[in-house]
């Protein structure tokens, strides 16, 4: 693929496409959380044990609950567009930095499941494709089954029983340790030993659903004449299978995978909560709880600017990935 | 015997004498050192006590400031960043005399003036308890640096009790004296006098708080540092707990089957202890102006059905004792708790519900029920959901045929506190350290608020019992004061707007490494000071 002058148009007109379709999302957000009975108010109230009317009253001012809706709308609209995401009165911080404060471990954690899904996937469903209804085809197909209908709390919790509890090779929960407060490299790695499980918990569902789309991918690539001039062409089997099959196969798998980091977000919220991973779908289970709209609205944004963009990035990789694929 | 030897002799019998009076120091045995891990659940929204009382923040920042008094388990006030205090015979003024070289954690010194601003300008204008705490508090006068006179219009005996530094922290004037109180950028960053000094926050992870070198009581606190974990799952919290990972939990941070389990393991020890300024009463309210619970007898009828003794053993794991009216028998002590009033805890409770519910006008038709209600579960979690399930059999005994609704807490709170679209709910609601404060926005006509929560949701009131609350609150005299409440106990019970159902006691569960962590009623809102571990 040649990066030229093309590619970057397709980039800078996707991008300007991108600008209307966030802004109504949130629009649609806004108008979705209005429908949800309670306000901030009555939540912060209720987790005080009580308050008197004065102070409710000075809540609903405070937080411009008091103001028509459409007002409360365009005055958001506005402040969106300068990036302004408003104040989280709940937290007593301003959205931006409670996101960008949480943004780092959630990165973290999705950006290990996607590796390890996406690789794993891929390898697992080339070994099934490659020795198709042997013991070795079964048992993954059937393994791969097992993961994709497990519930993922289960899995977590089954899994910190096992290596924590009972074996005590891993942490338990957390992002780090909390007594020691480690710097520097050893920081690093205390932090990758506390990753590993949250990531094979969030992974295990993911991995199934490319190990199956991967064998199916593949199997349907075998039967195809390319494959069959290859093999009259004398070409090794392994070669066939590393140098053309797989790259074609690929293609469905990164589809879905690009797709599926939207809900990423949302399977996170399960392995957050067990494995008390300080990411944002724990944030955003709470603020939807506390009827923290200013902080769920910016969440819900962050999502959407995040979903757009791995949208392109998909679309720029099948350009590298596929030489029939040009853009305009 | 010569002249250096009787010196010689006198020397040592001096040095034998000094290590005698220090001696008692030594045989208390603390020691020094150590990291207390406490588990929080939920996770505090902020750590600006002096802004919301939202239960999580207290177990943070009761160790961060410190209040004008602390309490003993007799409830009687001690001197904490008060030395003394006098209180006028008419009770309109009182005098507090401040210790000396009292420092914040930034090295500036707590004055006189400190008291005033944290009075006047942030818990009686912002604090969701103390606008009512010291709606009296007329001034706050600074005469010299150690000393704070509180002016009060009425005599308030009530707010004697709230001046703990989980209630009501000592914050900074030179800190939150500038700028919006409400808004300002040190929320989450405490500054305060207490033992342990505020270092980081982790979002979503934990809250590290280090020993404070220069804390006024020398010496103490013995330990290094303390970190507040928090995680969201219950089941990990206590593999947390047992595998010596965390240290201290409590207000419902392990479920109750895993206290059990926990209780038995070497290593663990439970206590309910430290929850006696809490004093929290599980309550079913009604809708006393919804037909059919706008007639006494009925609300009788149903206070009968309700099992208080099965709740307790099979929903709270014995974790509770039976409430007997608005007022929980932790004020015994102070003289203000009496059980003389009608007893809805008997053998034959049921027979007594079923003759009511008769009385009342309400015969059981064709299919054996009376009427039809809806019963809006607590939202809280797990046990809740069992007592809404108990509650709708136990009724269904008495031929009330009840449906249960379960909704989250923002809907529950404004379907019950704001719409008043409710037959029957359940809460249970904190008595705090005087009734003034917890118990009286239950049943007092003035709290009929539409829109706030955790008041009068019953709506009802009666002339009479206003009448004894509102001379209760101003009654400086112990003696008078108990005998007002046992009128209001006795008045309200025959009422029953509410049925008082338990009081709940809370299991906190600590390792048993670490000792003289729960020292006050107010266990884990205290400051921690004193604990130590043992290694």
């Amino acid at each position: 693929m040649a990066i030229g002058p093309r590619t970057l148009l397709y980039v800078l007109r996707r991008l300007a496409q991108a600008v209307p379709i966030i802004l109504s999302i949130v629009l649609l957000n806004f108008l979705l959380l209005q429908l949800a009975p309670g306000d901030a108010a009555t939540v912060l109230a209720g987790e005080a044990g009580g308050a008197p009317p004065e102070y409710m009253a000075l809540l609903r001012e405070r937080f411009g609950l008091d103001r028509p809706m459409h007002v409360q709308l365009l005055l958001y609209l506005k402040n969106v567009l300068t990036l302004d995401l408003g104040y989280s009165f709940r937290n007593s911080m301003p959205v931006i930095e409670l996101i960008l404060g949480r943004l780092g471990p959630t990165l973290l954690l999705m950006g290990a499941t996607l590796l390890v899904s996406v690789f794993g996937g891929v390898l697992l469903g080339l070994l099934a494709a490659t020795a198709v209804n042997t013991w070795r085809d079964r048992a993954i197909s059937v393994a791969a089954v097992i993961a994709y209908a497990t519930p993922l709390f289960w899995i977590g919790l089954m899994l910190i029983l096992l290596f924590s509890i009972k074996l005590e090779w891993l942490p338990t929960t957390g992002m780090e340790d909390v007594v020691a407060f480690n710097e520097g490299w050893t920081r690093v790695v205390d932090i990758a030993r506390h990753l590993i499980l949250p990531t094979i918990t969030l992974s295990l569902f993911y991995m199934a659903l490319y190990t199956r789309m991967m064998r199916a991918a593949m199997l349907d690539q075998r039967g195809m004449d390319y494959v069959v001039t290859a093999r009259s062409k004398g070409l090794a089997e392994h070669l066939i299978t590393r140098r053309h099959v797989l790259r074609n196969a690929v293609l469905p798998v990164v589809t879905m995978a690009g797709v599926q980091v939207g809900s990423l977000l949302g399977g996170s919220v399960v392995v957050e909560s067990v494995f008390a991973w300080p990411g944002l779908g724990q944030l955003a289970f709470q603020s939807l709880f506390a009827r923290d709209f200013n902080l769920l609205l910016g969440i819900f944004f962050l999502s959407a600017c995040l979903v757009v963009a791995v949208n392109l990035v998909v679309d720029l990789v099948y350009l590298a990935l596929d030489p029939r694929i040009t853009v305009g | 015997m010569s002249r250096s030897t009787m010196f010689s002799r006198s020397l040592a019998a001096a040095l034998l004498a000094a290590a005698l009076c220090a001696a008692p120091e030594l045989a208390l045995a603390q020691k020094r050192g150590g990291t207390l891990v406490q588990i929080t659940q939920p996770e505090p929204p902020t750590l600006a006590s002096y802004l919301s009382t939202s239960g999580p923040i207290g177990q943070v920042t009761a160790k961060v400031y410190d209040g004008l008094l602390e309490y003993g388990f007799d409830m009687k006030p001690q001197p904490s960043l008060a030395e003394s205090w006098t209180v006028s015979p008419d009770g309109k003024t009182v005098t507090f005399t401040l210790r000396r070289d009292v420092k914040f954690h930034d090295g500036k010194p707590f004055t006189s003036a400190d008291v005033q601003f944290t009075i006047m300008e942030a818990l009686k204008k912002v604090h969701p308890r103390g606008i009512n705490t010291f709606k009296e508090v007329t001034a706050v006068e600074t005469p010299n640096a150690q000393t704070a006179i509180f002016k009060l219009a009425n005599a308030a005996p009530y707010m004697m009790a709230a001046l703990s530094g989980f209630e009501s922290p000592m914050i900074p004037k030179h800190i939150y004296g500038t700028g919006d109180i409400r808004s300002h950028e040190s929320a989450n960053k405490p500054v305060g006098t207490g033992p342990f000094k505020f270092v980081e926050w982790r979002r979503g992870e934990l809250v590290r708080l280090d020993r404070n070198p220069d804390y006024w009581r020398s010496g103490q606190p013995y330990l290094d540092r303390i970190v507040v974990r928090f995680n969201p799952d219950s089941a990990t919290r206590t593999a947390l707990l047992e595998r010596g990972d965390a240290h201290v939990a409590g207000f419902g941070a392990v479920p109750y089957n895993d206290v059990k389990r926990l209780a038995a393991l070497p290593s663990i020890e439970v206590t309910t202890k430290g929850y006696e300024m809490i004093s929290p009463v599980v309550e079913v309210l009604f809708n006393t102006k919804r037909p059919p619970f706008d007639n006494v007898k009925v609300r009788q009828a149903v206070s009968y059905a309700v099992n208080r003794k099965f709740a307790i053993a099979n929903i709270w794991f014995g974790f509770g004792k039976p409430a007997t009216g608005a007022i929980s028998s932790n004020f015994k002590a102070s003289g203000l708790y009496t059980d003389d009033v009608r007893n809805y805890n008997v053998p034959n409770a049921v027979e007594m519900a079923n003759k009511l519910l008769d009385e009342a006008g309400f015969p059981r038709k064709a299919d054996g029920t009376r009427f039809e209600i809806v019963h809006d579960i607590t939202p809280y979690g797990e046990e809740w959901q069992r007592f809404g399930e108990a509650v709708q059999q136990q009724l269904a005994q008495v031929g009330i045929k009840a449906t249960l609704r379960y909704e989250d807490v923002p809907t529950w709170l404004k379907r019950t506190y704001t719409d008043y679209d409710f037959f029957l709910t359940s809460n249970f609601l904190y008595n705090l350290a005087d009734p003034v404060l917890g118990v009286h926005r239950a049943f007092h006509s003035a709290l009929i608020k539409q829109g706030t929560v955790f008041v009068n949701g019953s709506r009802w009131s009666s002339p009479q019992t206003d009448e004894l609350m509102n001379k209760a609150a101003l009654e400086p005299d112990a003696v008078k004061r108990g005998a007002l409440y046992a009128q209001l106990q006795k008045l309200t019970a025959e009422a029953a707007p509410i049925v008082w159902v338990q009081e709940l006691l809370f299991p906190t569960v600590l390792n048993r490494r670490y000792k003289d962590v729960i020292v006050s009623p107010l266990g884990i809102y205290g400051p921690f000071n004193r604990a130590w571990l043992d290694n």
